[in-house]
């Protein structure tokens, strides 16, 4: 799950540089108004000043510096949101379609759906603490993958995978979305993802990928 | 035009509705394109706050999810494509002949044609909307939703057509108004004695002409997908509609900014009692600024998995630095200014924080790891609202407070004005803040309604309260223009001590702007009206009314 580790540490960073930025602005704002009142109870005129250029020239280098540091801090991010890794526990192919989800476990006979459109998502299940290769398609219109727990989202195009690595690091159940306009019941996409423990997701597996499996294996959805 | 028997007096204009209609005078054309512009502004605002309606509440159904999808595409493709960015244009056809002392604007039949072509655009994409299934693939149009395959109605064909319209007559404006700055100034008004908002122009037009040719491809590549439906399929075509798609689609953005903070930058300027501060700085600021943004669209499709991130999110975060260097501008002028708070002013310094918050968020959404969890989500939606309403509608606010005596030569009443500038405040905030929050509690956007049990209702009910805020304030505006209308308190030439040539003419200006009666100045620097006061008054150097 790099992605929720990245953006965990990214956000707040960045997050924190432009709330400093902003909360500068405001009082060079403030100062405006201060100086202005002052000069007016005073009979001062307006400053006459046009350029300020060692200011300006030491304000340009602090907005390269602070470029420069972004840019790093994204190249870095971005490595790590992919880092390599040969070997996966799991892959599933995902395919989103108008207008549900398709979960198939590669190397096995499972394939998991549900019926969105009545209120039925389907799950994913996925064992906890291990690795899950996504390889990501749309069968029509372009969808997007969205776990918004993962703070994590990729669009699913017809004709093209897209893979990408997750880790969910504990049992648990979380919403899924489709994050991309794709026609009339697009709010209706949703789907679940259910981390497991890895015994029960084999289990799971190898008894064909029934709900009544999973319920067997003693974990219960929702 | 002329008739048999008149053939032999001199060429005269019409008058009334049909004058208006087929004026080649800029300034009415400018009016007309704001104005018709403005028409659009309340048309797709209607929408947005009936969309705000539908949201205010989890399950409801006011719009169901075929008519959310046409609201959602009409709202965002009617406020972009024939509201903000004809704004833009409209202000520069309007005021860029005034302030670099040229008689009339380059090719005036060809911006009239501009105006045209706008109109035609919006009613295509009106009628579009209206048609029975209407055009529903947001105001992106991606491909393959929006072929024939998925769209067959005639709505999307109207709104590819509607689009491919209203862009060719921004195209038409922004070749003239660029002509204009180029090769029209007066004498002594070398490029860079230009005001600040002209300079805004150059950049706007520079950009209109650079990246509108690409939405015209990409409409082109849907309608050849229309005509067969089979020709443009693939993963590869996919791809290339959205790079020409975005090739635009970011730089309209800055069409769509940066006249308005050329207007605060002049409206800023004169209500602090000096001269912009580092004008040369903010000149090539401006500059590079447009050039880098052209090279930065890839940052709309880092979840699309197949771009290059580090490349867009590298030119992406460079933005920050011309954008700083404007802020530098503008910071630097109001401080040591002698302030005045018209109605103007107010919109003018709501702007900059406002704005920033836009820009803030949008240097973010330059990193890639960011945007895969913000990323078409209400995250987005606040981030670009905060750019388009709380900042650039602002500033559009502030220019048109600040010209309108200009153009009509009567004052907006100042105390109305005032209600509509707290009531838009309120009104932005409170209806975009929450919305950040939403998108980070994982709220997609396109999203017709959400389950109570989500977690989006109370942050999603006061969004819409602060959309009726919205709304009253518009209604207001419309309240000042009424009753300032009525008062028609006659402005002068220069209500505020302005500094640019357009305050030196009469208001509303003659036909052909300036005339024995009202000469173009000697042109000594950027600011010729405040040097000429200054030549007249050798007392106070450098002073402008405060
Ligand atoms: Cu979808
Ligand atoms: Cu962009």
């Amino acid at each position: 799950m790099p992605f929720r580790q990245v953006f965990g540490q990214v956000f707040p960073l960045e997050l924190a540089i432009a709330l400093t930025v902003f909360a500068l602005v405001l009082a060079v704002m403030a100062a405006a108004v201060l100086v202005s009142w002052r000069k007016r109870r005073r009979g001062e005129p307006a400053a006459l000043r046009e350029h300020w250029h060692v200011v300006e020239g030491a304000y340009a280098a602090a907005l390269l510096g602070t470029a420069v540091f972004l840019i790093v801090t994204s190249f870095s991010a971005n490595s790590r949101d992919f880092p390599r890794d040969p070997k996966p526990a799991v892959t599933v192919d995902v395919t989103g379609y108008e207008w549900c989800w398709k979960f198939h476990y590669a190397g096995s006979a499972v394939t998991v759906t549900g019926a969105c459109l009545q209120g039925r998502p389907p799950v994913l299940v996925v064992p906890a603490g291990e690795s899950v290769r996504v390889e990501l398609t749309s069968a029509d219109v372009l969808h997007a993958f969205w776990v918004p727990y993962l703070d994590f989202k990729m669009d699913a195009f017809p004709g093209h995978v897209n893979t990408f690595t997750v880790t969910f690091p504990h049992a648990g159940r979380w919403i899924g979305r489709c994050a991309q306009l794709c026609g009339l019941y697009h709010t209706s996409m949703d789907f679940w993802v259910q981390a497991v423990a890895p015994s029960a997701f084999r289990g799971w597996l190898a008894a064909g990928g029934s709900a009544a499996g999973l319920t067997a294996a003693g974990v219960h959805g929702r | 035009m002329s008739t048999g028997t008149a053939a032999a007096a001199a060429p005269r204009e019409p008058v009334g509705l049909i004058g208006w209609l087929m004026t080649t005078d800029h300034k009415r054309i400018g009016i007309l394109t704001l104005a018709t512009g403005f028409v659009m502004f309340l048309f797709d605002g209607v929408l947005g706050l009936t969309m705000r309606a539908q949201l205010a509440r989890p399950g409801q159904h006011i719009l169901n999810t075929q008519q959310y999808n046409l609201f959602v595409t009409m709202h965002g493709t009617g406020m972009i494509a024939v509201s903000i960015t004809p704004f833009a244009l409209g202000l520069g056809v309007y005021l860029v002949p005034l302030q670099v002392g040229a008689p009339r604007i380059a090719a005036p039949r060809v911006t009239l044609l501009g105006y045209w072509l706008g109109v035609a655009g919006a009613l295509l994409l009106v009628w579009g909307f209206l048609t029975p299934d209407g055009a529903a693939a947001g105001w992106w149009g991606y491909t393959p939703l929006s072929t024939t395959t998925y769209s067959p109605g005639a709505g999307m064909a109207l709104w590819i057509a509607g689009v491919f319209l209203a862009a060719s007559g921004m195209i038409c404006q922004g070749a003239t108004v660029l002509w204009t700055l180029l090769r029209m100034r007066a004498p002594g008004m070398t490029m860079l004695r230009m005001p600040v908002f002209s300079w805004t122009m150059v950049v706007t037009c520079l950009m209109t002409l650079a990246s509108f040719p690409a939405l015209l491809t990409a409409m082109g590549v849907l309608t050849a997908s229309r005509l067969d439906p089979g020709l443009l399929t693939g993963n590869a075509w996919n791809l290339a509609y959205e790079n020409l798609f975005w090739f635009y689609g970011h730089p309209v953005v800055y069409v769509m900014f940066f006249p308005f903070v050329g207007a605060v930058a002049e409206v800023i300027a004169v209500f602090s009692g000096r001269r912009f501060f580092n004008y040369t700085g903010t000149v090539f600021a401006l500059l590079v600024f447009a050039a880098l943004s052209m090279a930065v669209w890839g940052h709309h499709m880092f979840i699309s998995g197949q771009e290059s991130n580090d490349y867009f999110s590298l030119t992406s975060i460079l933005l920050v630095i011309p954008a700083g260097m404007e802020y530098f501008g503008l910071a630097g002028t109001l401080f040591g200014g002698r302030l005045r708070y018209p109605v103007a002013m107010l919109f003018a310094l709501a702007f900059i924080p406002q704005f920033l918050i836009g820009g803030l968020s949008g240097i973010m959404l330059g990193t890639p790891s960011v945007d895969y969890a913000v990323n078409n989500s209400y995250f987005v939606v606040a981030h670009f609202h905060y750019t388009l309403f709380a900042g650039s509608v602002f500033g559009f606010f502030a220019g048109v407070y600040f010209w309108w005596p200009k153009a009509t030569g009567y004052l907006l009443d100042e105390r109305a004005g005032r209600v509509h500038f707290v009531l838009m405040v309120i009104g932005a905030n409170l209806t975009y803040l929450p919305m950040f929050f939403l998108g980070l509690k994982g709220m997609p956007r396109w999203m017709q309604t959400y389950p109570a049990s989500s977690g989006f209702s109370t942050l999603s009910l006061v969004s819409s309260i602060g959309a009726g805020f919205i709304g009253l304030a518009v209604i207001t505006f419309g309240y000042t223009v009424y009753v300032s209308s009525r008062a028609r308190k006659p402005a002068g030439p220069d209500p505020w001590g302005g500094y640019s040539l357009e305050w030196l003419t009469s208001s509303p200006p003659p036909r052909f702007n300036y005339n024995g009666q009202y000469p173009i100045p000697v042109i000594r620097s950027f600011t010729p009206a405040l040097d000429l006061r200054q030549r007249r008054r050798p007392d106070q150097p450098g002073r402008a009314e405060g």
